[in-house]
């Protein structure tokens, strides 16, 4: 366990640096929060226009929508504070050779590569969307058991693993085609489509958000532990499935990394 | 000119060819917003319609959103914003040739790559499956060229102002975002502009949004009746070219006067 104790010592001392430094930049917090409660003005507008020519969508009605869309925020903050600024910088390290430095480091290069970075300001993202969620329970009159809070927990912590999960397979693939440093655009469009529950998509959709990329594990099915639409149970199938995932991706980014062959000189 | 034009879009599109790869992602990025918004007005058109859009209306009005929008959106501010800030704008000052030129040979490659894949997949998509197919109408297709013209390069003079922002500001594409969050609606992006509240359709005309997008769309779908609609679109479309064209050229040479160049 001394290899993983290591791990987590040195991120310590990477996230006690950025905060150090994100400190100095503070009016990028209030920059930020305004960005966030833009963006889910935005998702909350695009939603009442929907609800504008109907009652409900997918079998949901607004305010359990609403559960999902603050489910939505709070993995977009983990998305934007640790994945983008750490593994999302993969490919292009990939193409120029820069990963060299990180490969020579005595640590587990996929666990430094992925949690190198933390953007504080964005964390605020989790707890604005969590609020959101919050919010949105009271409006629909429903107080969650333990059991059902304790499902969402671990639903939403299986969600963040999903999701890393999907960035890990994504980067990876950055191993074999060089040229797609942006491909984590890739992400950001498949993400999309995680705004809404997927009942809501024709059957072909759903079934590839289910089973193919699996994005409906990142927020229909936390929202719906929540609301109590599926019952508790359903989380421990989320954890399988986010072992499931990790497993994949720790095996591709394996296989990836031994393609590697280095560019710096 | 014409020729320097040839050799700047030439040399853009061999640059893109380089990076077609990272073009499919940006392309693929680019039509999944219009693809959702279409799979969630479909689920609530069910069999029946939505303020008269039943689901084939839809299919035909997005697949010209992803087409049109591809044909007329223009990343200029964030070249600008990184041109100012990295001083990579000294050298193109320092060209016999107005930085734009680049800027709208550039949009011409990208264009023309991108739309003919969106054409193209359009097409083997009607060949299947009849409810995205056009009817056959040279004469409205004709117009829909014109007006997408005007809608490319009304977004081309609105991203490249806003880029110029930055010789003020650091948060210039931040402006640029904001902006595409209210296009969101206004541009009917995720509706049909009839789809929306009467009160806010009418800012979206009285505004510049409808003339980006959804002009030309609803041009192409049939959905713009009468030769006076078309003529008051069209109308509307050149009058705020002009003032965008306007705003441009009072950011541009207040800019330049106070810029003092970054880097070497």
């Amino acid at each position: 366990m001394s290899g993983m104790r290591r791990v987590i010592h040195v991120l310590g001392a990477f996230w006690r640096l950025n905060v150090a430094e994100e400190l100095q930049y503070r009016a990028n917090f209030v920059a930020s929060v305004l960005g966030t409660l833009f963006s889910m003005a935005t998702g909350l507008l695009t939603l009442s226009l929907f609800f504008h020519h109907t009652t409900n969508l997918g079998g949901w009605d607004y305010w359990e929508i609403v559960v999902l869309l603050g489910v939505f925020n709070a993995l977009t903050g983990v998305i934007e504070a640790v994945l983008r600024p750490g593994i999302g910088q993969l490919a292009g390290e990939v193409r120029s050779g820069e990963l060299d430095l990180v490969l020579v480091k005595p640590v587990d290069a996929q666990a430094f590569v992925s949690f190198r970075r933390l953007d504080l300001w964005r964390l605020s993202d989790v707890v604005l969307g969590l609020a959101l969620a919050g919010y949105a329970l009271t409006r629909l009159g429903r107080v969650p058991s333990v059991a059902q809070l304790a499902a969402f927990a671990l639903a939403l912590a299986a969600a963040a693993v999903v999701v890393y999960a999907i960035w890990v397979v994504l980067m990876s693939l950055a191993f074999w085609f060089v040229s797609v440093e942006n491909i984590a655009v890739l992400f950001d469009a498949v993400y999309e489509g995680a705004r809404y529950p997927v009942s809501a998509y024709p059957g072909a959709l759903r079934f590839l958000f289910v089973y193919l990329i699996p994005i409906a594990w990142t927020t229909t099915i936390p929202a719906s532990a929540l609301t109590g639409r599926l019952r508790p149970e359903i989380a421990l199938a989320a954890a399988l499935v986010a072992g499931l995932a990790f497993a994949l991706a720790r095996a591709l980014w394996r296989a990836a990394l031994k393609r590697y062959a280095g560019a710096s000189g | 000119m014409i020729k320097r034009y040839a050799a700047l879009i030439r040399n853009a599109w061999l640059v893109d060819l380089q990076y077609r790869a990272s073009i499919v992602l940006w392309l693929l990025w680019g039509v999944t917003e219009p693809a959702i918004a279409l799979g969630i007005w479909w689920a609530i058109a069910g069999d029946g319609s939505v303020a008269g859009y039943a689901r084939d209306d839809f299919a035909r009005y997005f697949f010209a959103v992803m087409l049109i929008n591809q044909l007329t959106i223009a990343w200029d501010s964030w070249y600008l914003d990184r041109w100012i800030r990295e001083g990579d704008l000294n050298y193109r000052l320092a060209r016999p040739l107005h930085p734009a030129h680049e800027a709208v040979a550039e949009n011409i490659a990208y264009k023309a790559r991108t739309a003919s894949v969106i054409l193209v997949v359009w097409l083997l998509v009607a060949a299947a499956w009849p409810a995205v197919r056009l009817p056959f109408d040279p004469g409205r297709w004709a117009i829909t060229a014109v007006a997408v013209l005007l809608a490319a390069a009304m977004r081309f003079f609105i991203s490249f102002t806003t880029g110029l922002l930055a010789f003020w500001t650091t948060r210039a594409t931040a402006i640029m975002e904001l902006h595409a969050g209210v296009s969101l609606f206004l541009a009917g992006r995720i509706a049909p502009l009839a789809l929306l509240p009467p009160a806010v359709a009418s800012v979206a005309g009285v505004l510049w949004f409808r003339s980006m997008l959804a002009f030309p769309v609803d041009l192409l779908t049939g959905a713009v009746h009468g030769p006076g609609a078309v003529l008051r679109g069209l109308g509307g479309q050149i009058a705020w070219l002009g003032v965008w064209i306007v705003a441009y050229r009072i950011a541009w040479t207040r800019g330049i006067r106070q810029y003092g160049a970054v880097g070497g």
